[in-house]
């Protein structure tokens, strides 16, 4: 079963890098949010007339999961209807947990991978400071940041079955993380609904998890990454479910597609 | 170059691509969203005219993500859809059909400068001044050439390639960041502004937001007018010794198809 988990995984990031060679896919997955990440950080250095970019490093270096977590997982069932497999998923008995899952594996690693070398280009380009921060913790925030992304991903990828326009969806969806998440601006500068918003979309308590880390204020930070993980599991099961109601449909309505 | 092949390509051109939902959210969904990004940016840093760096900034990036997502990906959209043989060997010029899509695209994505505008006057009630009308106009007229012959040469150079769309998402924050679209270009270090000094859009933008600002210099604005042209008439160059070549190619080795 597990064994069958990671194979089922290996073949997901296989189907998605095989058009592309080894430095292609790392501009893909790394190198372009990079320049994504010093592209909003220049906007915020002139906007905020500030040098010290911590805080933009910290949000973007987050937002750099989104092409991993947003883009890659949120096309899956799209791919899957694209490759011929959907029928044979919808319609096989097995559980669907964890195909979902396998699916969402390797871009949680790459939305590490591409969030830890967002850090050290702010570090290495904006100065940013790690002397006093607790990396222990710095790497826990990081893992629930990606985790609770990756969940929030799965969710999105069922739209797939719902609309045929998941460009549209993913693209309004990505802008929507950088509007809300306070990774450009502080969340406070928001009007009271997209306060609200902003604590239900993920990533908006890692980020300010490790704010708090990076200002040595732990009082909340426990808080906060209970509160990011209750928000990818929220959005975990709210995938479970709507994937249920989806193949639920498809066997009563004898076709895959709900539009 | 038959004028009728030119404005009825332009006209069916303008449809295919409202018909796209990734050209709709580059169109309506980006500028609206950008603009909301800039402004929540800007509206701390003591700016009075939110024209020059929200307002244009939004509407550039939107129009820079419209040529992005269309106009560099046509040819390769007609390879995918089996139509660039029949458009290649039609007794219409080949590069006046392309042509007429670049400039329908282009002159449709020039809807994203109003979008940004509207939204920031009816969204924030922000105010927006233009220093100099006429000035503008000039300054608009030769980004639209400046912006039609650079998508015409991106055309060409991802007509040659199989992977457009994995360049067609690296090249749109690359040039937002080089050519200044949200802030001046002398944020950037000494030798990043070099490689923006090479690129044409670098002072359309400046160009654009002189006239909103008013312009005082006259000599300053019909310098960069001539840099502009220069470069725009030097791509144009570079763009036909490209199409030249290709057709070469593709009537030596009897095929569209790249290897």
């Amino acid at each position: 079963m597990i064994r069958r988990f990671f194979e089922q995984a290996q073949l997901y990031h296989k189907g998605r890098r095989a058009a592309f060679s080894g430095e292609e896919f790392a501009l893909m997955q790394v190198g372009y949010p990079l320049v994504t990440l010093i592209f909003y950080c220049l906007i915020a250095s002139y906007s905020f007339k500030t040098s010290n970019l911590t805080s933009w490093v910290i949000g973007n270096a987050f937002l750099l999961c989104t092409d991993a977590c947003v883009f890659s997982l949120g096309n899956a069932f799209r791919g899957e209807r694209y490759t011929g497999r959907l029928r044979s998923i919808i319609a096989s008995p097995g559980t669907k947990l964890p195909l979902i899952l396998a699916n969402g594996l390797y871009p949680a690693l790459f939305a590490v991978v591409a969030s830890v070398c967002g850090f050290l280009v702010g570090s290495l380009v904006f100065g940013v400071d790690f002397s006093g921060v607790h990396l222990g913790l710095a790497a826990l925030t990081i893992l629930c940041g990606m985790a609770s992304a990756t969940c929030f991903g799965l969710f999105l990828s069922v739209f797939g079955l719902m609309n045929d326009s998941m460009h549209l969806v993913l693209n309004v969806v990505s802008y929507l993380l950088i509007l809300f998440t306070g990774a450009e601006f502080p969340v406070s500068q928001l009007p009271l609904a997209g306060r609200v918003i902003a604590q239900m979309m993920p990533l908006t308590k890692s980020i300010a998890a490790m704010n708090s880390l990076f200002s040595l204020e732990r009082g909340i930070f426990w808080t906060l990454i209970m509160a990011e993980l209750a928000t990818g599991a929220a959005y975990a099961l709210l995938a479970r479910f709507l994937f249920g109601f989806a193949e639920r449909c498809a066997r009563r309505n004898g076709q895959f597609d709900l539009f | 170059m038959n004028l009728a092949v030119l404005c009825s390509t332009m006209r069916v051109q303008m449809k295919q691509s409202f018909a796209r939902p990734m050209f709709r959210f580059c169109l309506i969904a980006n500028p609206i969203l950008n603009t909301i990004l800039l402004y929540e940016m800007y509206r701390s840093a003591g700016e009075e005219n939110f024209m020059a760096y929200v307002v244009l900034g939004a509407g550039l990036m939107g129009l820079w993500g419209c040529i992005c997502f269309s106009s560099a990906g046509d040819i390769n959209r007609e390879r995918y859809s089996g139509t660039l043989a029949l458009i290649f060997a039609t007794p219409a010029s080949f590069p006046g059909i392309i042509l007429g899509k670049i400039i329908g695209n282009t002159l449709i994505s020039l809807l994203t400068l109003g979008i940004s505008l509207l939204t920031a006057v009816v969204l924030y009630q922000v105010p927006l001044t233009l220093g100099s009308p006429l000035y503008f106009l000039l300054a608009l007229l030769a980004a639209v050439l400046s912006f039609v012959v650079i998508s015409s040469m991106v055309a060409c150079l991802l007509t040659l390639s199989r992977k457009t769309e994995l360049y067609m998402n690296c090249i749109e924050i690359p040039i937002n960041l080089l050519c200044g679209f949200a802030f001046p270009v002398s944020v950037l270090p000494g030798a990043v502004r070099g490689i923006s000094r090479a690129l044409s859009p670098t002072y359309a933008v400046e160009l654009l937001r002189m006239s909103v600002w008013g312009v005082n210099d006259l000599a300053a604005f019909w310098n960069k007018l001539g840099i502009l042209l220069g470069l725009t008439a030097l791509y144009a160059v570079l763009s036909g010794l490209l199409y030249r070549r290709i057709d070469r190619r593709v009537r030596i080795a009897a095929t569209l198809e790249v290897a």
